[in-house]
């Protein structure tokens, strides 16, 4: 359903906002290694809770309370290497990184943008526990920049931050929230661009764009260092903030998908004025529906009252068919009104009568009781939850409260990215208020005089480099985007040194074989750069031939503690000269003299296979066909 | 009110003053650059004179570098005013009645969005609006009895708690709560240990590591627990707080023997030469031990009167007579020598000592090590300090000591009383024996192998 739309006519305003980790040795706020521990277990835990705290005016953000509500408890989980008492909100900051103060600057000059000479650290609460302190220690650096797209057009970058990464989430298991601490606190810069972008293939480009020129600074580049959000509006609608985009690709297609359900939410609320229903007339008081329901035919549901779990229900007049109504593909009102419940209350979803009952093994007579307990008419839809009394209380607040919304159009949340391009509720949107001073910290300085070392030596744009490497080597533009996002251009900058003479073979190694490599499911992280350059270094003094380089490769990553010149060794390859290799083909050549009388120069073929056979990998195929169309020629002048 | 021009100084203030801006003004700024909207905010006392701090519209504050500036102009204004909501702390028959004693911690508190500065929130109906629990513990009375920090408590504040403690206990009240900063929070535990006699109710001071601004603070709990404790039937002065980095349980110290052992963490208290009397989780108290002053109908009692001129002397390599031939030359009445090892001090400081003993100065002998007992005739130093009159302090920790010879030298000036005083166990501040795991206990571990 890639639906195609009159963005202009929309109104369609998109803005991006990225998150990129930087490559520094520490962490931004204190000293502990900036390093990610992956699957290693952790060396301790320790569970805390967070409280909402009053707001700017006296009153609780609303976002905030969602997240209180939802009884989480928490649990972090922390190394001793790489954890210290700051991460765990038990010491007060330390000096910001000024390793990651230099890169931000660099990437905020790359953008143009106007440096902040004072910056004052503030902190923007999180109660989801990602972050132990309960707010993201975040400064200002740069304002009114500016990113150039392919068409010239100039969209405009809002503000630069640097930040701290939130602790990583590892699972949810009995209404805790696991998160794991290695991951907080290493430096985070976010571009925020302002809605300049008017239709969902130039955000993808801008994406693209933004994230090509911050992996040309010295930045992590590794899987999910990088992080998209995209905020859609259209005018009609309102503005929705979309988080963790993966990819690139999956841009246009979660645009497309949020203008479908912000049109269709439109269409709803159109639907409620045209059937005359009101806001007020929604009903506020759920019915308790486990005594009436005691002998119901659905196993799933009758299994629950026995475990003393309630149905609620609830009768919504006049709303026939319109929980059924897709927003976007595969997505009904319903599904978005259980969406939210799922996330808030922790039930498993809810039953609508807009539904096929029949899958739930409700039986006429069943339907009939809850009809008739609720006052469900021809025209009215109904809503049941099963759960515990405060769980099913919860998740009809939940339900009034969305329904009511639908009189209104589309309600402004924070919603996650789906990897079939739609989205789901994530929380209410932030208010404005929650960034506040962190009177922990000092104000940190940029000095005039480090703007311009920084300026001294800034990279090159990347779609410049991308234009001038694809000339340059003649291979596709692709092709170098691709090493840029494989954080592989340095590399391959170091092996043309070494090897100019084949780029195609340097693309293909670090491109081609290596996702074959990992198709194959080999650990290839394991191969260094250092592992690169010994591998062409070889090729350069033809030790090896370009056919063994996968072999190595692969070897490599089973047994990283083996260095190439060991596996070179192990696998025996060594390579031979010409007169070693004319020495063999001579042999060959003999054996096959009637072969030879027979088809001539056709006899090529067999007779390569036959040579490669003993000397592959030891020595350059071309040279060997070479050799071996010489020595045909040879034999056939003699013969004649 | 915020006077107008806060923080300012030389070049910013200059700019501001010239161009009648205040704190709080609407400004736009152009400066070479580029320009920017936002509101004129407080400068940070003693931060560099050439910046104008602006809370821009998306919130986040920055400094404008004044020498940047070409224009400065006010378009409007927008002073905060803050109110913290209010709601009635419901009254419950049933639960019984704390009085809550407010110093100038932030047991409570919210945060000025716009300076950063921290507005403490205490009546009951503010205190009911961020910590909803307590209406399930108790009934609550409030009472700001001063507010400063914890680093300017003196004696006169102890005495005007213990007062006020007194007349608690005695009109009814249930238990009290002493809601108090970290820093100093065991030197009032321990003075209001020796200046309340027959206390009949629980004294439970509390405070918190993280201010109650912030969403991961541990005011809040920290704040429940002493609810709890203050409802029980230990009728001492104790403390309560945290006892681990985790938000679980809160430790119950008998507030002569504990002390805060860390700058920064959540469960910096750890009762010294023993372990602490019980600990609050979820509501309930679970005691390590029965050995602690029940609740009574007594009559609770003051003996305030304090000596302030008392000193705290460590002992370190180098150090000479200077320093207590100062203290005697400047009428001080007691010394708590802070000395190395089993209580020792260099030969260098016996001259002054022997003065010090000679003028009728009481000194007693602490460790720095903190923890373990005073042994003075194990080595010839110790006889040595025996000798000339130094009195062996066996558990006490330095602070305590501290707060004991200023009371005991308070209550009489008659060399014998004095030394009956300070070598009688008046609050529980002396051990009779110390239990092997006393040094290095780890309530998580003992827990876990139910040796609790």
């Amino acid at each position: 359903m890639t639906q195609q739309y009159d963005y202009e006519k929309l109104g369609l305003k998109c803005g991006l906002e990225i998150h990129q980790q930087l490559d520094t040795k520490k962490k931004l706020f204190c000293r502990c290694p900036a390093i990610l521990q992956g699957t290693r277990e952790p060396d301790f835990t320790i569970s805390r809770e967070m409280r909402p705290v009053l707001g700017e005016m006296g009153t609780y953000d609303q976002a905030m309370l969602t997240e209180y509500e939802k009884g989480m408890g928490i649990t972090y989980e922390g190394y001793n290497d790489v954890v210290c008492t700051y991460e765990l909100d038990d010491t007060p900051p330390f000096s910001c990184n000024n390793e990651a103060r230099r890169i931000a600057l660099q990437i905020a000059t790359l953008l143009n943008a106007n440096i902040i000479e004072e910056m004052h650290v503030c902190r923007k609460n999180y109660l989801d526990g990602s972050v132990p302190c309960g707010f993201q220690r975040t400064m200002i650096l740069g304002t009114e920049g500016y990113l150039t797209l392919e068409s010239g057009k100039k969209i405009r970058i809002d503000i630069l931050s640097l930040e701290e990464e939130a602790a990583r989430k590892i699972k949810t298991e009995n209404k805790i929230n696991y998160f794991r601490l290695d991951r907080l606190g290493i430096p985070l810069i976010e571009v925020t661009t302002k809605p300049d972008i008017n239709n969902p293939e130039e955000c993808r480009e801008c994406a693209e764009r933004i994230g090509l020129l911050l992996w040309s600074t010295k930045v992590k580049k590794v899987l999910g260092s990088i992080r998209q959000d995209v905020n859609v509006s259209i005018e009609a609608g309102t503005r929705i903030e979309i988080k963790g985009v993966q990819k690139l690709g999956w841009i246009p297609l979660l645009i497309n998908h949020e203008i479908s359900r912000q049109l269709n939410l439109l269409v709803i609320k159109e639907e409620l004025r045209r059937r005359k229903l009101n806001e007020n007339n929604i009903q506020n008081k759920p019915i308790d529906l486990s005594n009436s329901l005691k002998n119901i035919k659905s196993s799933f549901l009758a299994k629950g009252i026995k475990s003393g779990k309630k149905i609620y229900g609830i009768n919504f007049s006049g709303f026939k068919e319109l929980f059924g109504k897709e927003l976007m593909e595969d997505y009904r009102f319903g599904t978005e009104i259980s969406s939210k419940v799922k996330l808030i209350s922790g039930l498993k979803g809810i039953i609508h009568s807009d539904e096929e009952l029949i899958k739930y093994n409700l039986s006429n007579e069943d339907i009939n009781i809850i009809k008739e307990k609720l006052g469900t008419k021809e025209k009215d839809c109904f809503i049941l939850v099963l759960g515990t009394k405060n769980e099913c209380i919860k998740a009809m607040d939940v339900i009034i409260t969305r329904v009511k919304f639908a009189f209104k159009g589309v309600p402004p949340e924070t919603r996650r990215a789906l990897e079939n391009g739609n989205t789901e509720f994530l929380r209410e949107l932030h208010g404005g208020a929650r960034l506040y001073p962190d009177t922990d910290s000092e104000p940190i300085f940029n000095y005039e005089e480090e703007l311009n070392e920084i300026k001294k030596s800034l990279p090159e744009y990347p779609w410049i480099t991308i234009k001038q490497y694809s000339e340059k080597y003649k291979t596709e533009e692709r092709i170098i985007k691709d090493l840029i996002f494989t954080g592989k251009i340095d590399l391959f900058d170091k092996l043309i040194k070494l090897y100019p003479n084949n780029p195609s073979l340097i693309f293909t190694t670090l491109l081609e074989t290596t996702t074959a490599l990992r198709r194959e499911e080999k650990n290839i992280e394991n191969i260094t750069d250092d592992d690169y350059v010994e591998i062409f270094s070889l090729l350069k003094k033809k030790e090896i031939s370009k056919e063994a380089i996968e072999e190595l490769m692969s070897i490599k990553a089973d047994s990283p503690e083996l260095s190439i010149n060991q596996i070179k060794k192990k696998l025996k390859i060594e390579s031979i000269s010409i007169s070693e290799l004319n020495s063999f083909i001579d042999e060959i050549v003999k054996k096959n003299l009637k072969l030879i009388k027979e088809k001539e120069m056709r006899a090529k073929g067999p007779l390569m296979g036959e040579v490669m056979k003993k000397v592959r990998g030891k020595i350059d195929g071309a040279v060997v066909s070479k050799e071996l169309e010489n020595s045909i020629k040879k034999t056939l002048k003699e013969m004649k | 009110m915020i006077e107008k021009l806060k923080g300012y100084r030389e070049e910013g203030k200059e700019l501001l003053e010239k161009n009648q801006i205040e704190i709080w003004d609407i400004v736009q700024i152009k400066t070479r650059k580029t320009q920017y909207e936002g509101i004129v905010l407080p400068r940070i006392e003693h931060s560099a004179p050439n910046f104008i701090n602006i809370k821009l519209e998306n919130n986040y504050n920055i400094g404008v570098k004044v020498s940047e500036i070409l224009e400065i102009n006010k378009i409007g204004k927008k002073e905060a005013s803050y109110k913290i909501p209010e709601k009635d702390f419901p009254h419950n028959k049933a639960l019984p009645i704390l009085k809550l004693f407010g110093t100038g911690g932030t047991i409570a508190s919210r945060l000025d969005y716009t300076t950063g500065a921290v507005i403490p929130s205490f009546t009951p109906g503010e205190l009911f609006s961020a910590v909803p629990e307590l209406a399930e513990i108790c009934n609550l009375e409030c009472e700001i009895v001063f507010e400063i920090l914890s680093e300017n408590m003196k004696p006169h504040n102890w005495q005007k708690l213990a007062e006020k403690v007194k007349d608690a206990a005695n009109s009814g009240i249930d238990g009290v709560v002493i809601g108090h900063g970290t820093d100093t929070m065991s030197y009032t535990s321990t003075a209001l240990s020796f200046m309340l006699k027959d206390l009949s109710i629980p004294v439970v001071l509390v405070g918190s590591q993280r201010s109650s601004d912030r969403p991961s603070s541990d005011a809040a709990l920290n704040l429940i627990n002493a609810a709890v404790v203050a409802s029980s039937d230990i009728a001492e002065v104790v403390l309560t707080m945290l006892g681990s980095p985790s938000h679980e349980y809160g430790l119950i110290h008998r507030g002569t023997l504990v002390r805060k052992m860390h700058s920064s963490v959540r469960h910096t208290f750890r009762t010294i030469d023993s372990i602490p009397l019980g600990l609050v989780q979820n509501r309930k108290i679970k005691m390590f031990t029965t050995d602690y002053r029940k609740k009574s109908k007594k009559s609770t009692q003051t003996f305030p009167n304090f000596e302030s001129k008392i000193a705290l002397v460590y002992s370190y390599p180098g150090n000479d007579n200077k320093l207590i031939n100062f203290y005697i030359d400047k009428g001080y009445k007691g010394i708590v020598l802070i000395g190395t090892g089993l209580g020792h001090v260099s030969t260098n400081l016996y001259e002054s000592i022997e003065r010090a003993i000679q003028e009728g100065i009481t000194v007693l002998m602490t460790t720095q090590t903190l923890h373990g007992f005073i042994g003075m005739n194990v080595y010839s130093t110790g006889r040595e300090l025996l000798n000339m009159g130094v009195i062996p302090g066996k558990n006490l920790l330095p602070e305590v000591a501290y707060v004991k010879l200023g009371w005991v030298l308070g209550q009489t000036s008659n060399p014998e009383e004095i030394k009956h005083l300070i070598n009688k166990n008046i609050a529980g501040e002396f051990l009779e024996r110390e239990i092997p795991i006393a040094f290095n206990y780890n309530i998580d571990e003992l827990l876990k192998n139910k040796k609790l």
